[in-house]
């Protein structure tokens, strides 16, 4: 039996490393994101309504909707999850440990390999065509242009919103600076085989149609259609090297902070795509229950 | 260049948040019993079987209100197979959630319109909570305004900016 989507929600943590980083970061999207973990609070979020048994046939009808697994959610959290852990090895096993040392300062030593740009780069690529693939499968393809996840991006709120920013943070401009569009078109052009290998690209690839080749170009046409948006929100937003590692340092002390070692340990250690996808799935399988009650 | 190299990480974040990192209690209880009906429920009922298809994805798009029609700008948010929705949007901010969702296999939500004593383009209305607006067309599709801004009436303003008539003329295969 495939978990309900209140537990789903209540299972992520109220705090964690992910949370303190997202937390650190919302000075990229003020007032966007809220760590909602309780589903009740979702439900009253989503619908500001305050009738308990409104509330309950909400709640009840999202239930159905998430556990009918044709209606492609459970699908969407895969993703979301697979983007994270597909690049998230030690992770878990770093922030057990961080879990089990309360209110006290935690050293933990542990080996960690900077990823080359090339595999940054990828990385980055195929993390956002995972948010198109994660966006599809909760949303459709809304409106009439088809495929139009460009114009999706530019509409993100809330955990999306929140989600992009530290992607475009911690995934692209800290380690890969203000021309990371360009790395990332860059690296995806590079041998076939390189992208193939790629862990993150295994398990999107699963979600793109089409042949190898044809993924690679779905992946650089998501980044080439996005681009736009995403150096706007760069630039507007302030999204600096320096800046996020300004902000990252008050949440986590490094004993260097080299960026390309900084990004490798957050890549490690924090879910930011699990967290906040479970997140966005919640919401918008609410927001149709709501519409459908 | 890779290479392999020792890293501390001091995560100080533990000591200065109070009640962080702790393992979290279970939230609430209160869905267990919901959760636990949809798991045993059959995956399809007999009304279910019996009912028509859904409208397919798409099938929705052309009756919702035009794109600056009430000075809203209109972004589709979503369109799945038996639903769809917009968000209208004016000054950059959202001010509704609109949607069209079939009810063919939710009969608790038919049901409800036959207390509705308001009428849009002829088709039974009502106001559900305190933030929802919807008229039943067809006596199948559940057209909606969703807002903690906009009262009754100017949600029921935007219903009928959609077009309920096509709606309910259209024969969905």
């Amino acid at each position: 039996m495939s978990e309900s989507l209140h537990a789903v929600l209540e299972a992520l943590p109220q705090s964690s490393l992910t949370t303190h980083i997202l937390g650190a970061l919302d000075y990229l999207v003020p007032g966007e994101w809220r760590n909602i973990t309780v589903f009740e609070e979702m439900l009253k979020d989503v619908t500001g309504e305050t009738d308990e048994a409104l509330i309950q046939q909400v709640g009840e009808r999202a239930l159905q909707l998430y556990a009918d697994e044709s209606n492609g959610y459970q699908r969407a959290v895969q993703v979301y999850r697979g983007i994270d852990s597909a690049s998230t090895v030690a992770g878990a096993a770093a922030m057990a440990n961080l879990a089990g040392q309360r209110f006290e300062i935690l050293s933990f030593l542990t080996d960690i390999t900077p990823k080359a740009d090339t595999t940054q780069s990828i990385d980055a690529g195929l993390k956002l065509a995972g948010e198109l693939v994660g966006f599809t499968l909760t949303n459709g393809l809304p409106g009439d242009s088809v495929g139009d996840f460009a114009t999706a991006l530019v509409n993100y709120g809330k955990e999306e919103r929140m989600r992009l920013a530290s992607w475009l943070a911690i995934d692209c401009v800290l380690p890969l600076g203000p021309d990371f569009i360009n790395l990332i078109l860059g690296a995806l052009d590079g041998p076939l085989e390189t992208i193939q290998e790629n862990r993150v690209f295994r398990f999107v690839s699963e979600h793109l149609p089409g042949s190898v080749a044809e993924q690679r170009d779905t992946v650089k046409r998501n980044i080439e259609e996005s681009r736009g948006h995403l150096e706007s929100m760069v630039s507007s937003q302030g999204i600096t090297q320096e800046g996020v590692l300004e902000k990252v340092k008050e949440y986590v002390s490094f004993a260097d902070d080299k960026l390309d070692l900084v990004s490798a340990a957050l890549d490690l250690g924090t879910n930011t795509f699990e967290h906040t996808g479970i997140q966005t799935v919640a919401r918008r399988v609410v927001q149709r229950a709501y519409g459908e009650i | 260049m890779i290479s392999k190299l020792t890293v501390v990480l001091a995560l100080t974040l533990c000591g200065a948040m109070s009640g962080a990192c702790k393992k979290d209690e279970p939230k609430s209880t209160r869905w267990d019993d919901a959760a636990a009906a949809v798991a045993s429920a059959p995956a399809a009922s007999p009304s279910a079987v019996a009912a028509a298809p859904l409208v397919p994805a798409g099938g929705f798009n052309k009756f919702f209100p035009k794109e600056g029609e009430g000075g809203y700008k209109r972004i589709f948010a979503a369109d799945k197979e038996g639903y769809a929705e917009a968000k209208l949007q004016k000054d950059g901010k959202e001010a509704a959630v609109i949607s069209i969702a079939d009810a063919e296999r939710l009969p608790f939500a038919r049901a409800k319109f036959g207390g509705a004593t308001e009428k849009v383009d002829g088709f039974p209305a009502m106001t559900i909570g305190n933030n929802q607006t919807s008229v039943l067309v067809k006596d199948r599709f559940q057209v909606k305004v969703s807002s903690t801004t906009l009262d009754h009436v100017a949600r029921k303003a935007i219903l009928a900016t959609f077009d309920l008539k096509g709606l309910s003329g259209t024969e969905f295969k």
